[in-house]
């Protein structure tokens, strides 16, 4: 979940929290070496002053301790103990050579001839001494000589706590100092790498999220970006370019294809014109021959007719094919039979038989676009009359069903390449050589919604495109 | 040792072979002994100036831990005179001469003190039997003698009756010792622990008197009796008993809480003398 929501947050804020959780890493491992450093030294400081307190008393009390001299021992640790330098002794004992307390500080605690070792407890000699966190205070214990001879020991408890409450408060200060340089450092690492991901951010941003068309970024935002990545920004935009030009290009191809289309056609259908004309100048010829003649001039006047009208449906047609525009009127009935006007000749021409069966019921096809619908059924009728060759089989079919629209084209051929196959199934990329007759079939199909699928049985060869039902707004 | 003992030697030659060189730069040399507060600077100071001052001559004055010590001196003529207690005085007194008595609350006579922790419930010196005891100087009447003495007189001894007995040369000190617990109960002058209680109450606050003595002679100022008659030391006896007359003298006596310095009987230290014969192997 945290995961999942760490990845959703825009890549500036995670490197910045990465770059702001290091620095606090670092501040914290500096801190426990300052720390440490500070404790060695505050612990050597203590040495140093629990060394001067024991040093100054082992000095006066040598003498005294080797005659037993209980006054003078107790004067000693009462007057060091009371006087300003002596303030941070709690207590102290000094025992003689048999372990036995010759004067304390505080009587009432330990004394005269009490029992030394019971007074010891965790006492330490001063050179082992450590300020250790929750006590105040310290005990000591050192031998006392005089002359080389051991007389006696000292036991000595000092208020350590104003050592340590200086820890304390110089920790709570480097603590504190170091919180605020680390937060400073995290707030300069954020806005170093905000600043230095800037240009990836306006990249992410421009390149759009999927399905929406990446825009190019604006001249100004990359003069303001680090130069470094200024070349990278351009080439985006020279990519973004690129990309136009391509769609560009592709949708002049399938403008042009419909001239190719006509083109291919321009022969049959200079036949088609040619062919009705030498009939109707005989039939000019027998009127003006037979002028007296009503019922040959009435026959040769229904040939003239039928002769004009077919040359005025073909032209109609052609003329049709070369307006028509892809956003342009619904699909219509007309629409097939200006197709089948267009198509027969060159079927006729190449001696295949044409099985032509629209279904003439459909009142879906209404809210299709026209214009299409047109160049894929020619599209696929083309392809399949070069495939079917001379006294081939060419069918069309469409079918208005309750969720769309089904149109099939088969032929007797000898089935699609492997690479026209891949035009006409796959988006790969087309490779140089071919028509793009097929490509532009699948990329129609794709703009209605609709799917193609090929099948082949027997010695017929089938492609079958659904067109899903539109909206009529679509 | 050898190196003071050959100083002296030196210093004494010297003084033979030129008598009015040695009388005229030698200074008065006083002993003192802790039988007044000893350890307060200021007195000292004043003591001497206003002693070197009415001498006419620069006054020294000399201390030393114990009472031995200054006796000694006294008697070896190291000092010219010395303020010394009644007990080392009779001890002395076939080579010691009075030269006067300070005179405290109307008379020249003090007590000792039996003094106990203030939270103590001993009532008299039978009830310290077995606790731990500060004497002042084994050559003190106060804080010595009279509870050696009381001692005796039941049939016992310091060392029998207390668990520890320490000595800490100075009557403050015995305060000190009580007030700071190091020891149960103490041997003290009475003069030390009233002037105590008027200048460092906060000391004897801590401490009670358990028991008095009855009065004895103040703690005079004696010289050796062949020196008595020099004119040095009758000079200070003269202004030692006429340091009430003047400012200066009025104002040591008052940092001594003492009236004045009278000329004294014997007859002043017949109960020491008395307590003395209790303990024969002291005499």
């Amino acid at each position: 979940m945290i995961r999942k929501a760490w990845r959703e947050w825009p890549v500036t804020l995670r490197v910045a929290i990465a770059t702001g959780a290091l620095m606090v890493l670092l501040g914290l491992i500096a801190s426990q070496q300052v720390l440490s450093t500070l404790s060695s030294l505050q612990n050597e400081r203590l040495r140093e002053v629990a060394q001067s307190h024991v040093g100054g008393l082992k000095v006066a009390l040598g003498s005294f301790v080797l005659h037993r001299d209980v006054w003078e021992v107790y004067d000693a640790l009462d007057r060091a103990g009371s006087e300003g330098a002596g303030a941070r002794i709690l207590f102290s004992a000094v025992a003689d050579d048999r372990g036995r307390v010759l004067a304390s500080s505080d009587p009432s605690r330990a004394p005269i001839d009490f029992e030394f070792e019971a007074l010891l407890n965790d006492a330490v000699p001063v050179q082992e001494v450590t300020a250790s966190e929750g006590r105040n205070s310290v005990r000591i214990v050192e031998p006392l000589f005089v002359q080389g001879r051991e007389v006696g020991s000292l036991l000595t408890e000092l208020d350590v706590s104003d050592l340590l409450a200086q820890r304390r408060s110089t920790s709570l200060a480097l603590l504190a100092a170091n919180s605020v340089a680390t937060l400073l450092l995290a707030l300069t690492g954020y806005w170093v790498v905000a600043r230095l991901l800037r240009p990836a951010e306006l990249l992410t941003s421009q390149m759009g999220a999927s399905g929406v068309a990446p825009q190019k970024i604006p001249a100004e935002d990359i003069e303001r970006t680090d130069s470094a990545f200024a070349p990278l920004l351009h080439n985006f935009n020279s990519m973004i370019d690129a990309i136009d030009a391509q769609r560009e290009a592709e949708r002049r191809l399938a403008d042009r294809e419909r001239f190719v289309s006509l083109g291919r056609l321009s022969s049959s259908l200079a036949h088609e014109i040619n062919n009705p004309l030498g009939g109707l100048l005989n039939a000019a010829d027998t009127i003006r021959t037979y002028s007296n003649r009503p019922d040959v001039v009435r026959s040769s006047a229904d040939i003239l007719d039928r002769g004009l009208k077919h040359l005025r449906d073909v032209s109609r047609a052609i003329l049709e094919e070369n307006r028509r525009d892809r956003s342009s009127a619904l699909l219509s009935l007309e629409d097939f039979d200006d197709l089948k006007i267009l198509f027969e000749p060159e079927a006729n021409r190449h001696g295949q038989q044409l099985d032509w069966n629209v279904d003439s019921e459909h009142s879906t096809a209404s809210t299709f676009p026209s214009a299409p619908i047109r160049q894929i059924a020619l599209n696929l009728l083309l392809n399949a009359s070069s495939a079917a060759g001379k006294g081939g089989r060419v069918g069309f079919v469409v079918r208005a069903k309750s969720n769309g629209l089904d149109l099939k084209v088969t032929d007797n051929g000898p089935g699609l390449s492997e690479h026209a196959r891949q035009r006409l199934l796959s988006g790969t990329p087309v490779e140089p050589g071919g028509g793009v007759g097929l490509r532009l079939v699948r990329e129609l199909v794709g703009e209605l919604g609709g799917e193609v699928a090929l099948e082949r049985i027997g010695d017929l060869t089938s492609v079958l495109v659904h067109l899903p039902d539109r909206a009529p707004d679509q | 040792m050898k190196r003071r003992d050959f100083i002296k030697s030196a210093a004494a030659t010297v003084a033979m072979s030129l008598p009015f060189l040695a009388r005229a730069a030698a200074p008065f040399r006083l002993g003192l002994t802790p039988v007044f507060l000893d350890n307060d600077a200021l007195i000292i100071d004043r003591l001497r100036s206003s002693v070197s001052a009415a001498m006419g001559e620069p006054a020294v004055l000399i201390q030393r831990r114990t009472y031995q010590e200054i006796t000694a001196m006294l008697l070896d003529g190291s000092v010219e005179a010395a303020w010394i207690c009644g007990y080392p005085y009779l001890q002395h007194q076939d080579r010691l001469t009075l030269i006067g008595v300070p005179q405290w609350r109307g008379q020249p006579l003090y007590q000792s003190y039996l003094i106990t922790d203030v939270s103590d419930t001993a009532q008299s010196l039978a009830d310290l039997k077995g606790g731990t005891h500060a004497f002042s100087d084994p050559d003190s009447n106060s804080g010595y003698l009279v509870t050696a003495t009381d001692l005796a007189r039941g049939g016992s001894t310091p060392v029998e009756f207390f668990a520890r007995t320490i000595y800490t040369y100075g009557h403050r000190n015995v305060v000190r010792s009580v007030a700071g617990g190091l020891t149960r109960s103490g041997s003290v002058d009475g003069y030390v622990w009233e002037t105590l209680a008027q200048v460092e109450p906060s000391l004897t606050q801590r401490t009670r008197v358990v028991a008095r003595s009855e009065w004895m002679g103040f703690p005079p100022f004696a010289a050796r009796k062949d020196r008595a008659t020099s004119e040095s030391v009758r000079r200070f006896a003269t202004i030692l008993k006429s340091l009430d007359a003047s400012d200066v003298g009025r104002e040591v006596l008052e940092l001594l809480y003492l009236d004045k310095i009278v000329e004294g009987e014997e007859s002043l230290f017949d109960s020491i003398r008395l307590r003395m014969a209790d303990l024969p192997e002291r005499r």
